[in-house]
């Protein structure tokens, strides 16, 4: 395929160029660069703020939670929005299916809601009345 | 879609609706029971629809999917499939999955999710089985697959199912990118998705070359994952172990039935040649996995562990008959799958059913003397070893006789030679676990296994016997069925 091999020449040497640039980059400031080592040199911001605490925290899964439930259902906002440009075209049997869709994204949301997932934090949850618990043995 | 496409689909359109009911009736009465009841009552109800479907078959409902016969048996046996696991899951979840005090809300008993789960694991297995598109052939594994991961990982209180969960998933989805890479493959070679015409193409000789070769090369990798087919066959005997017992039959039975009805739609449509690069492949695999999964069953003290490795050792049997021509194979793959699946079902079901809360009776020790606690259990235990291993009377015995006779027809001397020598070394360790059963109980187990009445669970385990011993006695009527089906 010489035709190809003729075309991805400028690719090589553009990364061949970005690896010289950030070798010569690096090694000159390497070189000329002043080195020192005081007591503030570590921290981030040298002249700042010091920084308390780490920046290792724990965050709530609450956060994990939220953030699947938008990145789904956003996703599912596209289903949508690839009908809307073919809804003349699709006519009604596009518009059940896709009622069907959004009909099962529903259903899908009242069990997130009943189930008490879209209830923030533990606190909440602990007093909140939890719904249908199970009394059979 | 005309009311006809809608009629023969219906089966599915009834399993995808009883998933959202289950989820409903879990969102507004959170009740074990009303949940396994719609769950079962949907599975009936796609059973029943079957024969609506029926008289519209064959026919294409749009370019993804193809209802015919063949689709509509395999539902069928999904399905049937599907209900007995959910009896045993029933019996299952009331014994281990009792509601924990305190912690949190996330340790609540959540039992209503399973059959969710196992409802639309169900749906992908159906539109596994009626693929006839590489589109809907990965869209209907990879709902299979999803739900698996999260049914794996199910009780979530022990190492072990945490530990097969994950290890079913991250294997799984490197499994699903090598399946799609090769598909693209495939694609960029023959340019075209659906079977029919993949099968033109390669019928004009577009298949040569190193493209189409890499692409399917990378289709076995998946493949031969999701059917644990060795050397793809290292997640199996962790994720038998780790899952639930009532889960681990599910992926032993309905996930690689459905897998496997789809490899064989593919090959008989393609018609690969022969002695060509993809027949060789097949072969060296199906032989590895009958010697590995059989001396590895050997080694193992664990009953789950030793029935993951025998399932690899019974792939490796169904590759021979894929690989035999003419008309014996199709109905060799499905007579053996039907048998496969009515055995491999019945003992999972009795680790089922002899698992207690803490723990899922997988070792050795649990069966020991189980004949002189537990006499009826221990029956349809022996009953469904000597099936796997193919003795005559049960069903495993037609299945591997047709897979015999499959490959005798095919001249396949080397591979049949292979089947009969594994089926010996198969013997050996499905009569030693026999003969556990049967061994006096010692004071330890005696009281180890509390028995409890489990209606469900024991009625499954009855019926299961009772198909193993007639159609093993009487297949006339099972082997007609899958040749009326057959195309």
């Amino acid at each position: 395929m010489p035709e190809q091999t003729s075309a991805l020449w400028p690719l090589g040497l553009y990364c061949l160029a970005v690896v010289a640039i950030t070798t010569v980059i690096l090694g000159i400031s390497h070189v000329l660069g002043e080195r020192h080592s005081e007591k503030g040199t570590a921290i981030p911001y040298e002249s700042g703020m010091t920084p308390t605490g780490s920046a290792q925290l724990r965050f709530s899964a609450d956060f994990y939670l939220v953030a699947m439930f938008f990145v789904i259902f956003d996703l599912e906002s596209i289903f949508v929005f690839a009908w809307a440009v073919a809804a003349r075209d699709v006519g009604w049997s596009g518009y059940t299916e896709l009622f069907v869709f959004v009909g099962i994204l529903l259903a899908a949301l009242a069990y997130l809601w009943r189930s008490g997932a879209l209830t923030w934090g533990t606190g909440g949850q602990a007093h909140a009345p939890r719904p249908g618990k199970e009394i059979e043995p | 879609m005309r009311p006809d496409d809608l009629a023969a689909l219906s089966p599915l359109l009834i399993l995808a609706g009883a998933a959202v009911a289950v989820l409903l009736a879990a969102a507004v009465f959170r009740s074990h029971r009303l949940a396994v009841a719609l769950t079962l009552a949907g599975l009936a109800a796609a059973f029943a629809s079957l024969s609506i479907a029926w008289p519209h078959a064959p026919r294409p409902v749009t370019t993804l999917l193809a209802i015919d016969h063949f689709a509509l048996f395999y539902m069928g046996l999904i399905l049937a499939a599907a209900f007995t696991v959910v009896l045993f899951s029933h019996d299952y979840l009331a014994t281990t999955c009792l509601p924990t005090e305190g912690v949190g809300q996330t340790s609540g008993p959540r039992r209503e999710e399973y059959y969710v789960l196992m409802l639309l694991a169900v749906v992908g297995s159906a539109v596994l089985v009626a693929s006839v598109h590489f589109a809907s052939f990965f869209l209907g594994l990879e709902l299979l697959s999803v739900s698996l991961y999260a049914l794996v990982a199910y009780r979530r209180e022990g190492r072990l199912g945490i530990e097969a969960g994950v290890k079913y998933l991250i294997l799984g989805g490197a499994a699903s990118a090598f399946l799609l890479f090769g598909m693209a493959l495939v694609y960029a070679a023959l340019g075209s998705l659906d079977f029919s015409g993949l099968a033109r193409g390669f019928a004009r000789g577009d298949g040569e070359g190193l493209l189409p070769l890499a692409g399917i090369g990378l289709m076995v990798v998946g493949i031969g994952f999701k059917l644990s087919l060795v050397p793809f066959h290292g997640w199996a005997p962790d994720v038998y172990q780790g899952a639930p017992a009532p889960v681990t039959a599910f992926v032993a039975t309905v996930s690689k039935g459905a897998v496997f009805a789809l490899l064989l739609r593919f090959f008989s449509m393609l018609q690969p040649p022969r002695h060509g690069a993809l027949a060789t492949v097949v072969a060296l695999v199906a032989v590895a996995s009958m010697f590995a999964g059989n001396w590895l069953a050997l080694l193992q003290t664990n009953v789950k562990r030793l029935l993951a490795y025998s399932s690899i050792a019974h792939m490796g049997y169904l590759l021979v008959a894929l690989l035999a021509s003419g008309p014996w194979a199709p109905t060799a793959v499905t007579g053996y799958l039907t048998a496969y699946i009515v055995t491999i079902l019945g003992a999972f079901g009795v680790v089922s059913v002899l698992s207690t809360r803490s723990r899922d009776a997988d070792g050795v020790e649990d069966y020991r003397g189980l004949a002189w606690r537990r006499p009826w259990l221990a029956g349809v235990f022996t009953a469904m070893l000597l099936s796997l291993a193919g003795i005559p009377l049960t069903v495993g015995f037609i299945g591997k006789f047709y897979v015999l006779a499959a490959g005798v027809n095919s001249d396949l001397w080397l591979l049949v030679v292979m089947l009969a020598v594994n089926s010996a070394i198969g013997l050996f360790y499905y009569l030693r676990l026999i003969a556990v059963l049967y061994r006096p109980p010692s004071e330890a187990a005696a009281g180890a296994v509390a028995s409890l009445s489990l209606p469900l669970g024991s009625a499954a385990l009855l019926t299961l016997t009772l198909a193993l011993i007639i159609l093993g006695v009487y297949p006339a009527p099972l082997i007609t069925a899958i040749q009326a089906c057959l195309p």
